[in-house]
């Protein structure tokens, strides 16, 4: 079995451990999850019925209104938030307002794209202060 | 980030656990975009939570227990509902109810009760060079670029911002931030943009091609006033994420093409003609021509006074009475709605068979599919809806899914009483 760490760039802190949740395409906060449950509602998601709540979400970026922060908030509220947020692309200013009110660790442009390196279900540890992230596989 | 010692002794607790914890979120908010240090902001317009966001009026009401207070000038963006005029198109009961207990929760933190995306036409103009944090992208981008205040796209933050007087200085408030990036170098007749909305098809069409970046417009014509002004604006931030834009020598940072690159290159420089324009309006339009139509909106954003006065007198002047089959409002905040109401044009419009709505607008309230679903509200029966505003021929395509047609706003008020689309032409001869 072997360690990888990588380093990508720590926007919001939190050093978590959590199942990745690894979607292709860019993520809407606002429609694509229900605010109760953490279940991914968007017809035809990769992950339809899945729940986001305490996983570490990889995905390209976040899509959709700003209103997507509201949405972080309030999973958060009922602990259904993600444990963390790997972003490939930057991350605005308003998923980074959203992940420091709802505590998720968020990181974003990792050093070499991780979509395709790690798989749904594996364990990963985030560092969103040092900027890093492990997997073993 | 760099503190000052009023900034450390903020972030320790001195003034309170309220301003600590506000401190602490824009420190990691500052840090997470490599801040240097805080800008001292002037004034805040600020993000009204609005009853059809579930859980968003409850959050503000707890937060307000705390008892924090805004410590600059604060003014509200729009909400759910018209405050006065609720029970006269169909505002569930319940919408009002909530929002009013959030507008209770805004008046004890000491925010101003505006209510209005356009806060600069009711007294709030910062000067050039002033730090400030606004939501709402039609205001932002007035006062990044016509008055050269420097704000970001505020968001949840602005709240903090508000209660500290502090923002992280970045993005925007950088000069670095603040150069043109594309140009725009616009080829036009002397009819190809004269109404309000032409501008409106304009910034679409930029702003489609820009997104986030810096347009500079070289060639708006000489007597550029403030209507057409933030037509242009909203429509750069609604095709587009455009945060900022030069025209000179009509906004604030730059009098010439040059200075408003200043120094740089632009990566890409294009040609714009009448027929990019009428582009937009093609594409904002999905309704036939010669259909009938059950709603017109005027009013994206907020109308000012004197655009209230033009629809007054036009109504006036034909003896004119809105189609039966139409729902016509004209949008505007409530000071101008008080202005309008001294002079006249409030009763003009409604006696007509309009309604003239402050506070809020149609994308803004229950009409929203979303929110209807959310509070089992029958969906509104808006089939097909005329305006003038790009904003909001996009956003209500999306919002309440009904057909839309752009039109200047003459076309607009013959739309109103006819009931029915007149013809595929942009333009009014009338």
């Amino acid at each position: 079995m072997t360690t990888h760490t990588i380093k990508a760039r720590g926007m919001v802190r939190g050093r978590v451990q959590g199942e990745a949740l690894v979607c292709r395409k860019a993520f809407s906060f606002l429609g694509d999850v229900d605010m109760d449950s953490g279940a991914i509602i968007a017809h035809g998601h990769e992950h339809e019925g899945e729940s986001i709540a305490g996983k570490v979400m990889i995905y390209p970026e976040t899509k959709g209104s700003s209103g997507g922060c509201v949405v972080l908030t309030t999973l958060a509220r009922q602990n259904r938030q993600p444990a963390a947020i790997i972003l490939e692309k930057p991350a605005d200013t308003n998923m980074v307002e959203g992940a420091i009110l709802a505590g998720v660790a968020l990181l974003c442009q990792p050093q070499r794209p991780l979509i395709d390196a790690v798989p749904s279900g594996t364990l990963v540890t985030v560092d969103g202060s040092a900027g890093e992230i492990s997997w073993k596989d | 980030m760099n503190l000052t010692d009023e900034e450390k002794r903020m972030l320790a607790g001195e003034r309170g656990e309220v301003i600590a914890k506000a401190m602490d979120y824009l420190v990691q908010f500052g840090d997470a975009f490599d801040a240097q240090r805080f800008a001292d902001v002037i004034y805040a317009h600020y993000p009204a939570e609005m009853s059809i966001y579930r859980g968003s009026c409850e959050e503000v009401i707890e937060y307000a227990q705390t008892g924090a207070t805004v410590c600059i000038p604060t003014t509200s963006s729009t909400l759910a509902c018209d405050l006065d005029r609720w029970n006269d198109y169909g505002c569930p009961a319940p919408i009002f109810a909530l929002q009013m207990q959030a507008v209770e929760a805004h008046r004890a933190m000491g925010i101003l009760g505006t209510y209005t995306c356009t806060p600069q036409l009711i007294g709030f103009i910062p000067p050039r060079g002033a730090n400030i944090i606004s939501v709402e992208s039609s205001a932002i981008i007035y006062f990044n670029s016509v008055l050269g205040a420097r704000t970001n796209r505020g968001g949840l933050f602005t709240r903090y911002a508000a209660v500290t007087g502090k923002y992280p200085l970045m993005g925007y408030l950088l000069d670095e931030h603040r150069r043109g990036t594309h140009l725009f170098r616009l080829r036009l007749g002397p009819d190809d943009l004269i109404h309000d909305s032409d501008h409106s098809a304009l910034g679409f069409h930029i702003g489609a091609i820009v997104g986030s970046e810096v347009p500079v417009i070289d060639g708006l014509p000489a007597g550029a006033t403030q209507d057409q002004l933030i037509a242009l604006g909203a429509a750069l931030a609604t095709s587009g994420s455009v945060t900022l834009f030069h025209a000179p020598p009509h906004t604030a940072e730059a009098d010439s093409v040059e200075a408003a690159f200043a120094g740089s290159k632009p990566k890409e420089i294009r040609t714009v003609t009448r027929a990019e324009i009428d582009a937009a309006y093609d594409a904002l339009t999905t309704i036939d021509a010669g259909a009938g139509i059950d709603f017109i909106t005027l009013g994206c954003p907020h109308y000012t006074l004197a655009q209230l006065r033009f629809v007054a007198d036009w109504l006036k002047r034909r003896g004119a009475k809105v189609h039966e089959n139409v729902r016509f409002w004209v949008c505007t905040n409530r000071m101008t709605r008080q202005a309008a109401a001294w002079e006249g044009i409030v009763r003009i419009i409604e006696d007509a068979g309009g309604l003239v709505i402050a506070d809020t607008c149609p994308v803004e309230c229950h009409m929203r599919t979303s929110t209807c679903r959310e509070y089992g509200l029958p969906t509104p029966q808006v089939r097909a809806m005329v305006t003038d505003s790009c904003k909001m021929a996009r956003y209500v395509g999306d919002l309440i899914g009904c057909r839309t047609a752009l039109r200047p706003r003459e076309a607009c008020l013959e739309a109103a009483v006819s009931g029915r689309l007149e013809s595929a032409s942009h333009t009014c001869d009338e």
